[in-house]
C-alpha cells in the first residue's frame, strides 16, 4: 500500500421523497404489489409524454444549496439511450450537459480531522424499474421479473471529484452525506430499500504522482460497510496487480457481499455509447431566482454547523455533540430540555444512557417529562437508581415523574433519626463482619451500605448511610 | 360541414344515417383504396346513436356533434387498435385516448376508423405500410402521398368528411396536395401531442385534413389549445374560425421565394402556382420576391434530426411491455429479434441512420451540426416574416407519383423538399388545392405564416380556394 | 467511409438483428446519407446555438400530486409474457459493446 496513492470518487443516487413520481402522477411509496403504481407515462406506452414534478426540482435545488453548490437557473434535460428490461422507454431522462447544480462541497470529520470533498455536480433524473431474478443472482437466472412501480421515481445523482483517499474516508463521507439529506428532508436515504445507492470509482497511482491511474467502477454497494470493504478489497487487489508489474483493466466490478470480493461485471474497451441528446419532449428549466431564494431560506441548520454550535455554545465534547448531531430527534430533545436550566452534560448523559435504548423501542418522551425527571434527581428527591425505575415506568404509564415517585413512595431517606435504627439492626446481625472491619478490613463498609440500602428498599441516601456507619463503628 | 351540421340540426338527417352513408362509401371504395387500417363500424354507429340521443334531448356537444371523423393510426384511441402501420403493434390497443381524440369526443365526433400511413409515419407515399399501400383516389396507379396518405385519400374519396393526420416534415400537406384536399400543419405546440405516437417530438404536429378551407379551420379549432399533459404545448391563443372577407387581400404582402421555383420543379406545378399568385395579385395582393436560401439545407437537416429522434423514440419497442415478442434465450437477443421481426425496412433504415448520427463519434459532426443549421433555417424563415405577411410556394415539386416509382430512399426523402422548412422552424403551413395537371392529378399550393398565425393562413387559404379552383 | 463493422456496431446498439443482405443494404444507405450530408457539414455555424425546441414555451412544472394509477391487470394486459403481477423477460446478460 505504501507505494501507491489511492484515488476514490463516488456517484451517489438519492431517491427523492416526493409524493408522486418525477414525470407522472403515480405514487412513489415502497412495498406496493408489483406494477400497481404505474400509468401509461411511466410504462413508456407509445405517445405518452413526461411532465416534471416541481417538488423534485425543489428538492434537487435544496440538496444543491445544502452542499454549497451553484444552482443553475437554466438547466436542461437529456435522453440517455440504452436498452435494459427495467427501462420502459429504453432511454433515461436525465441532465447531462446542463445540470441543475455544480461546484459544491461537503465537510466531514475523519478521526477528529476535518476533510472536505468537492461535489462536481448534482443532476435530476428518473429511476428505473426493479428486477427480480429467478436465480440467486442476475447471471444464474433463467429469467427475470420486472416491476415498474419504481420506474420514474425522482433521483438526484451526486458526483464527487476524485479527491477521497481511503476507504474509511469514503464511508464517512457517505454517512455525512446521508445525514445531510435527512436534515434537509429530501430523502429517507434507506440503503436497504435502495433509496440511497452508491457507485465508487477507484484507481491507484504511484505515490506523489499527479497522473491518475486506470479506474475501476464498483457497483452493488448496498451498505456503508460494503462500500468500505469493497474499496479496501479493490485497493489491495489493484496494488497487487500493479506491484506485480501488471495493468489494471478499466472495467465495472460488482461487490459480492458473501464472497467478500469484487468481481468483473463487464470489460469494455470503451464506455457504452449512450447517444445522449437534448430531450425534445421537455422544454429547458428556467427557475425563478426568487423561488430558489425561498428554497435556500428553508434549508435548516446542517450537521456540521450544529456540531460546532453544540461544542461552542453548550461546551459539549466532540463525542457527545456527535451523538446529538447523528440523532436529530435526540438533539431536538436536548435543546428543549437544556433550555429549562438543566446541566447540559447531565442532559446528554441521560439521553445517551438507558433512555436511548428505551426511546428506540418505544418512542420518545416529551421534553417536559424528561426535565421533570432530571429535576427530581437534581433536587435530590430521588436517587440515580430510582430515576432508572421512574424512567422505565414513564414509557408505559401516563403519569408524570412526580406522580410515579409519589405512587411508588419513592424518595430519598436521609434523616439520621430514621436511618440509625436500621444501621444498628444490620450491624447487630453481622457481629463477625463488624469485628473484621474494626480490625482494618475497610472495604466491608460498602457491604454494610448495601445492606442498609436493601433494608430501606433503596430509599436511603448512600452518602448519609456511609457517614452514619463511620460514626457508629468509630464509637 | 356546415351543411351536415344544418341537416342534423334541422332533423333532416340523423348521425346514424350520416355515419352509415360513410360506412357504405368505405365498403365500396376500400377494396381499391386501402385508406383504412381499421374501420370501427360498430363503435362509430354506437357513437352516432349517442349523438342522435343528445340532439333529441337538446344537449348536443357542439354544432358538429354526430359528424364522423377518421383518425390516423398513429394517434392513440383507447381500446381501438393503434398499429402505426407496423407489424410490431399489430394487436396493440392503447389504454388511453390521445388528447386530440379526447377533443373529438368532447365535440361528439364519432370515430369511424383508423387510417393508413407509412410505418411510424416514416415515408412520403404510404408505401411503407405493413398493411399495404393506400392508392390515390384520382389515379389508382399512383400513391396518395404520405405519411398521412390514408387520411388524405379517405377524405378525398368521401370515405370520411374530415380526418386527423400528423406532419413531421410534410406528412399532412404532401398527401393533401396529392389527393386534392386541404391540410394544415399547425404551429409547433398549438396542438397537443399527448397520445400521438412520436416520430420526432421536436417536429411532430397533429393537424386537420378536410375538403374545404373552412372545414379545416373548424377541425383545427376543435383540437387547438394548450394541454397540461404536453409540456411543449403552448398557451391558448384565441382561435376563431375566420370568415371569408374579400377586402382582405388588398395590400397583403406575399413572399415568393425564388429557391422554391428552381430546378426539379414540375412545369405544370409551377404554372398552377404562378397562375394562382397572379390571381391574388390581380385582386390587390403585393407579390414580394424573397429568398429562403437555407432551404438548401432543409432536407439534410431534417433527415438528421428526424432519424436521430426516431431512433430514440422507437427504442421502447423492445417486446417487454407490449407488441411483438420473439422468444429468445436472453433479453438482448429477444430485443433484437423482436424488433427485427416487428419493423419494416424503412423503419430499420432510419433507426440505423439515427443511431449513427447520435453515436459518440458522429454526434458533433451530424446531430449537433444539424441542430445548429436548424437555428439558421429558423432565423431565415422568421426574418422573411418581417418583410411579408405570408410566404407562398408549391407544396410539392411534382404531383402524385406512381406506386413503386421511388426505389431509392434518398429520392423519396426529397418529397419533403418544400415542406420540411415549416417543421424545422415550427411555423404553421397549409396546403390548398390549386387545380389539376393535364393528367387530371391534383396540385397543391403551400401557404406559410409566422408562429401562431393560423388565422391569417386560413384567410389567405380562402382566397386561394375561391380564386384558383 | 462506412464499413461493415460500423453497420454491425450500429445494429447492435439499436438492438436490430440484421440479415447479411440487410447489412449490405444499410451499408450502402448509410454511405449515401453520409455523402449527401456533406454539404451540411460545410455550413458555418460558429457562434450558433443549436435548436432543440422550435417554439420556446415557458416550462410549467407539475404540482406534486398523486393521481390514480392503472389497475395492475390493465397494466399487464398488453404484456406478451406476464407472471404473478410481473412482466417476464429471459436471462439478462451484460452486453459486450
Ligand atoms: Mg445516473
Ligand atoms: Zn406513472
Amino acid at each position: 500500500m505504501t507505494n501507491f496513492d489511492t484515488v476514490i470518487g463516488l456517484e451517489i443516487h438519492v431517491a427523492l421523497l416526493t409524493e408522486s413520481k418525477f414525470l407522472c402522477s403515480c405514487k412513489t411509496s415502497f412495498g406496493a404489489p408489483p406494477n400497481s403504481q404505474c400509468c401509461p407515462v411511466c410504462l413508456g406506452l407509445p405517445g405518452t409524454l413526461p411532465l416534471i414534478n416541481e417538488k423534485a426540482v425543489e428538492y434537487g435545488a435544496k440538496a444543491g444549496l445544502a452542499l454549497g453548490c451553484e444552482i443553475h437557473y437554466f438547466s436542461r434535460f437529456d435522453r440517455k439511450n440504452y436498452f435494459y428490461p427495467d427501462l420502459p422507454k429504453a432511454y433515461q431522462i436525465t441532465q447531462d450537459a446542463f445540470p441543475l447544480c455544480t461546484n459544491g462541497f461537503l465537510e466531514y470529520y475523519v478521526d477528529d480531522q476535518l476533510f472536505r470533498t468537492e461535489i462536481t455536480r448534482i443532476h435530476l433524473e428518473e429511476e428505473a424499474g426493479k428486477l427480480i431474478h429467478s436465480g440467486q443472482s442476475i447471471v444464474d437466472s433463467e429469467y427475470s421479473l420486472v416491476d415498474y412501480n419504481r420506474a420514474g421515481i425522482p433521483l438526484i445523482e451526486i458526483v464527487t471529484a476524485p479527491d477521497i483517499h481511503h476507504p474509511k474516508q469514503a464511508r464517512l463521507f457517505l454517512e455525512q452525506l446521508r445525514l445531510l439529506m435527512r436534515y434537509i428532508g429530501v430523502s429517507d436515504t434507506k440503503m436497504e430499500e435502495g433509496s440511497l445507492r452508491c457507485d465508487a470509482n477507484i484507481s491507484l497511482k504511484p505515490k506523489g504522482s499527479s497522473v491518475l491511474g486506470t479506474k475501476v467502477e464498483i457497483k452493488n454497494l448496498n451498505s456503508f460497510r460494503a462500500l468500505e470493504r469493497a474499496l479496501e478489497y479493490e485497493e489491495l487487489r489493484q496494488s497487487q496487480v500493479l506491484s506485480g508489474g501488471g495493468v489494471v483493466r478499466q472495467e465495472s466490478r460488482t461487490w459480492d457481499e458473501r464472497a467478500g470480493k469484487t468481481m468483473s461485471m463487464r470489460s469494455k474497451g470503451d464506455a457504452p455509447d449512450y447517444r445522449i441528446f437534448p430531450e425534445p419532449d421537455l422544454p429547458p428549466l428556467n427557475l425563478d431566482p426568487v423561488w430558489v431564494e425561498l428554497i435556500a431560506a428553508n434549508v435548516p441548520e446542517l450537521p456540521l454547523a450544529r456540531l460546532r454550535r453544540l461544542e461552542r455554545d453548550y461546551g459539549l465534547s466532540r463525542y457527545d455533540a456527535t451523538f446529538l448531531v447523528n440523532y436529530p430527534e435526540f438533539c431536538e430533545l436536548f435543546f428543549q430540555v437544556a433550555e429549562r436550566g438543566l446541566g447540559y452534560e447531565d442532559v446528554v448523559n441521560f439521553l445517551m444512557g438507558d433512555y436511548a435504548r428505551l426511546a428506540r423501542e418505544k418512542g420518545h418522551l416529551s421534553a417536559e417529562r424528561i426535565s421533570e425527571l432530571l429535576t427530581l434527581v437534581d433536587e435530590g428527591t430521588i436517587s440515580q437508581g430510582q430515576a432508572k425505575e421512574v424512567l422505565s415506568s414513564l414509557f408505559s404509564s401516563g403519569l408524570s415523574p412526580r406522580e410515579i415517585v409519589q405512587e411508588r413512595g419513592l424518595e430519598v431517606v436521609d434523616d439520621p433519626g430514621r436511618l440509625e435504627p436500621v444501621i444498628r439492626e444490620v450491624l447487630a446481625a453481622n457481629p463477625d463482619l463488624v469485628r473484621r472491619l474494626q480490625d482494618g478490613e475497610t472495604k466491608l463498609y460498602s457491604f454494610f451500605v448495601g445492606q442498609v440500602m436493601r433494608a430501606t428498599q433503596g430509599k436511603a441516601d448512600p452518602e448519609v448511610v456511609h457517614k452514619l456507619l463511620r460514626g457508629e463503628l468509630g464509637k | 360541414m356546415r351543411q351536415l351540421a344544418h341537416m342534423l340540426d334541422t332533423r333532416q338527417a340523423t348521425s346514424r344515417e350520416i355515419v352509415t352513408r360513410y360506412l357504405e362509401q368505405i365498403a365500396q371504395q376500400e377494396p381499391q383504396l386501402n385508406a383504412f387500417i381499421t374501420v370501427d363500424e360498430e363503435g362509430a354507429l354506437l357513437q352516432a346513436e349517442e349523438a342522435d340521443r343528445r340532439r333529441a334531448e337538446g344537449r348536443a356537444l357542439s354544432p358538429w356533434d354526430g359528424i364522423p371523423i377518421a383518425v390516423k393510426d398513429n394517434i392513440s384511441t383507447a381500446g381501438l387498435k393503434t398499429t402505426c402501420a407496423s407489424r410490431f403493434l399489430e394487436n396493440y390497443r392503447p389504454l388511453f385516448d390521445a388528447t386530440v381524440v379526447d377533443n373529438l369526443r368532447q365535440a361528439g365526433l364519432p370515430i369511424i376508423g383508423k387510417t393508413n400511413l407509412d410505418e411510424f409515419a416514416m415515408g412520403s407515399s404510404t408505401e411503407y405500410s405493413a398493411y399495404g399501400v393506400t392508392r390515390n383516389p384520382h389515379d389508382l396507379s399512383r400513391v396518395s402521398g404520405g405519411s398521412s396518405g390514408g387520411s388524405a385519400a379517405a377524405v378525398a374519396a368521401g370515405e370520411a368528411p374530415w380526418a386527423l393526420g400528423t406532419d413531421t416534415g410534410g406528412s399532412i400537406r404532401q398527401p393533401a396536395s396529392f389527393c386534392g384536399v386541404v391540410g394544415l400543419k399547425p404551429t409547433y405546440g398549438a396542438v397537443s401531442r399527448y397520445g400521438v405516437v412520436a416520430l420526432a417530438p421536436s417536429l411532430d404536429q397533429v393537424g386537420p385534413v378536410a375538403t374545404t378551407v373552412e372545414d379545416t379551420a373548424i377541425l383545427f379549432s376543435l383540437i387547438a389549445g394548450p394541454d397540461r399533459r404536453d409540456a411543449s404545448s403552448s398557451e391558448a391563443r384565441p382561435f376563431q374560425v375566420p370568415r371569408w372577407d374579400e377586402q382582405f387581400v388588398t395590400g397583403l404582402k406575399i413572399g415568393v421565394p425564388e429557391e422554391f421555383f428552381g430546378e426539379g420543379l414540375d412545369q405544370e406545378v409551377e404554372q398552377a402556382v404562378r397562375k394562382c399568385l397572379a390571381e391574388l395579385e390581380s385582386r390587390g395582393a403585393v407579390l414580394v420576391p424573397i429568398s429562403l436560401a437555407t432551404n438548401e439545407y432543409a432536407i439534410d437537416t431534417y433527415l438528421t434530426l428526424v432519424t436521430a429522434e426516431a431512433s430514440s423514440c422507437l427504442a421502447r419497442y423492445d417486446g417487454v411491455r407490449y407488441g411483438t415478442r420473439v422468444a429468445a434465450a436472453d433479453s438482448n437477443t429477444m430485443f433484437s429479434k423482436s424488433r427485427a421481426a416487428g419493423f419494416g425496412s424503412e423503419v430499420k433504415r432510419r433507426i440505423m441512420l439515427g443511431t449513427y448520427v447520435l453515436s459518440a463519434s458522429h454526434y458533433e459532426a451530424y446531430y449537433e451540426q444539424a441542430q445548429k443549421v436548424r437555428t439558421l433555417i429558423k432565423r431565415d424563415v422568421l426574418a422573411s416574416f418581417e418583410e411579408v405577411d405570408v410566404v407562398i410556394t408549391p407544396t410539392t415539386p411534382t404531383p402524385a407519383f406512381r406506386i413503386g416509382a421511388k426505389r431509392n430512399p434518398l429520392e423519396m426523402y426529397l418529397s419533403d423538399l418544400f415542406t420540411a422548412m415549416a417543421n424545422l422552424s415550427g411555423i404553421p403551413a397549409i396546403s390548398v388545392p390549386c387545380g389539376k395537371d393535364s393528367k387530371g392529378l391534383p396540385l397543391g399550393i403551400q401557404i406559410m405564416a409566422s408562429h401562431f398565425q393560423e388565422e391569417l393562413l386560413f384567410k389567405v387559404a380562402y382566397m386561394v380556394e375561391r380564386g384558383c379552383l | 467511409m462506412i464499413d461493415r463493422q460500423d453497420v454491425i456496431r450500429m445494429a447492435r446498439l439499436a438492438r436490430l438483428e440484421l440479415s447479411e443482405a440487410e447489412i449490405d443494404q444499410y451499408q450502402q444507405d448509410l454511405a449515401g446519407f453520409v455523402s449527401s450530408g456533406r454539404k451540411l457539414q460545410q455550413v458555418d455555424v460558429s457562434a450558433v446555438e443549436g435548436t432543440s425546441h422550435a417554439v420556446v414555451v415557458t416550462h410549467e412544472l407539475r404540482k406534486d400530486e398523486v393521481a390514480e394509477s392503472l389497475p395492475q391487470d390493465l397494466v399487464l394486459s398488453t404484456g406478451p409474457d406476464v407472471s404473478d403481477g410481473f412482466f417476464r423477460v429471459p436471462r439478462i446478460v451484460e452486453e459486450q459493446e
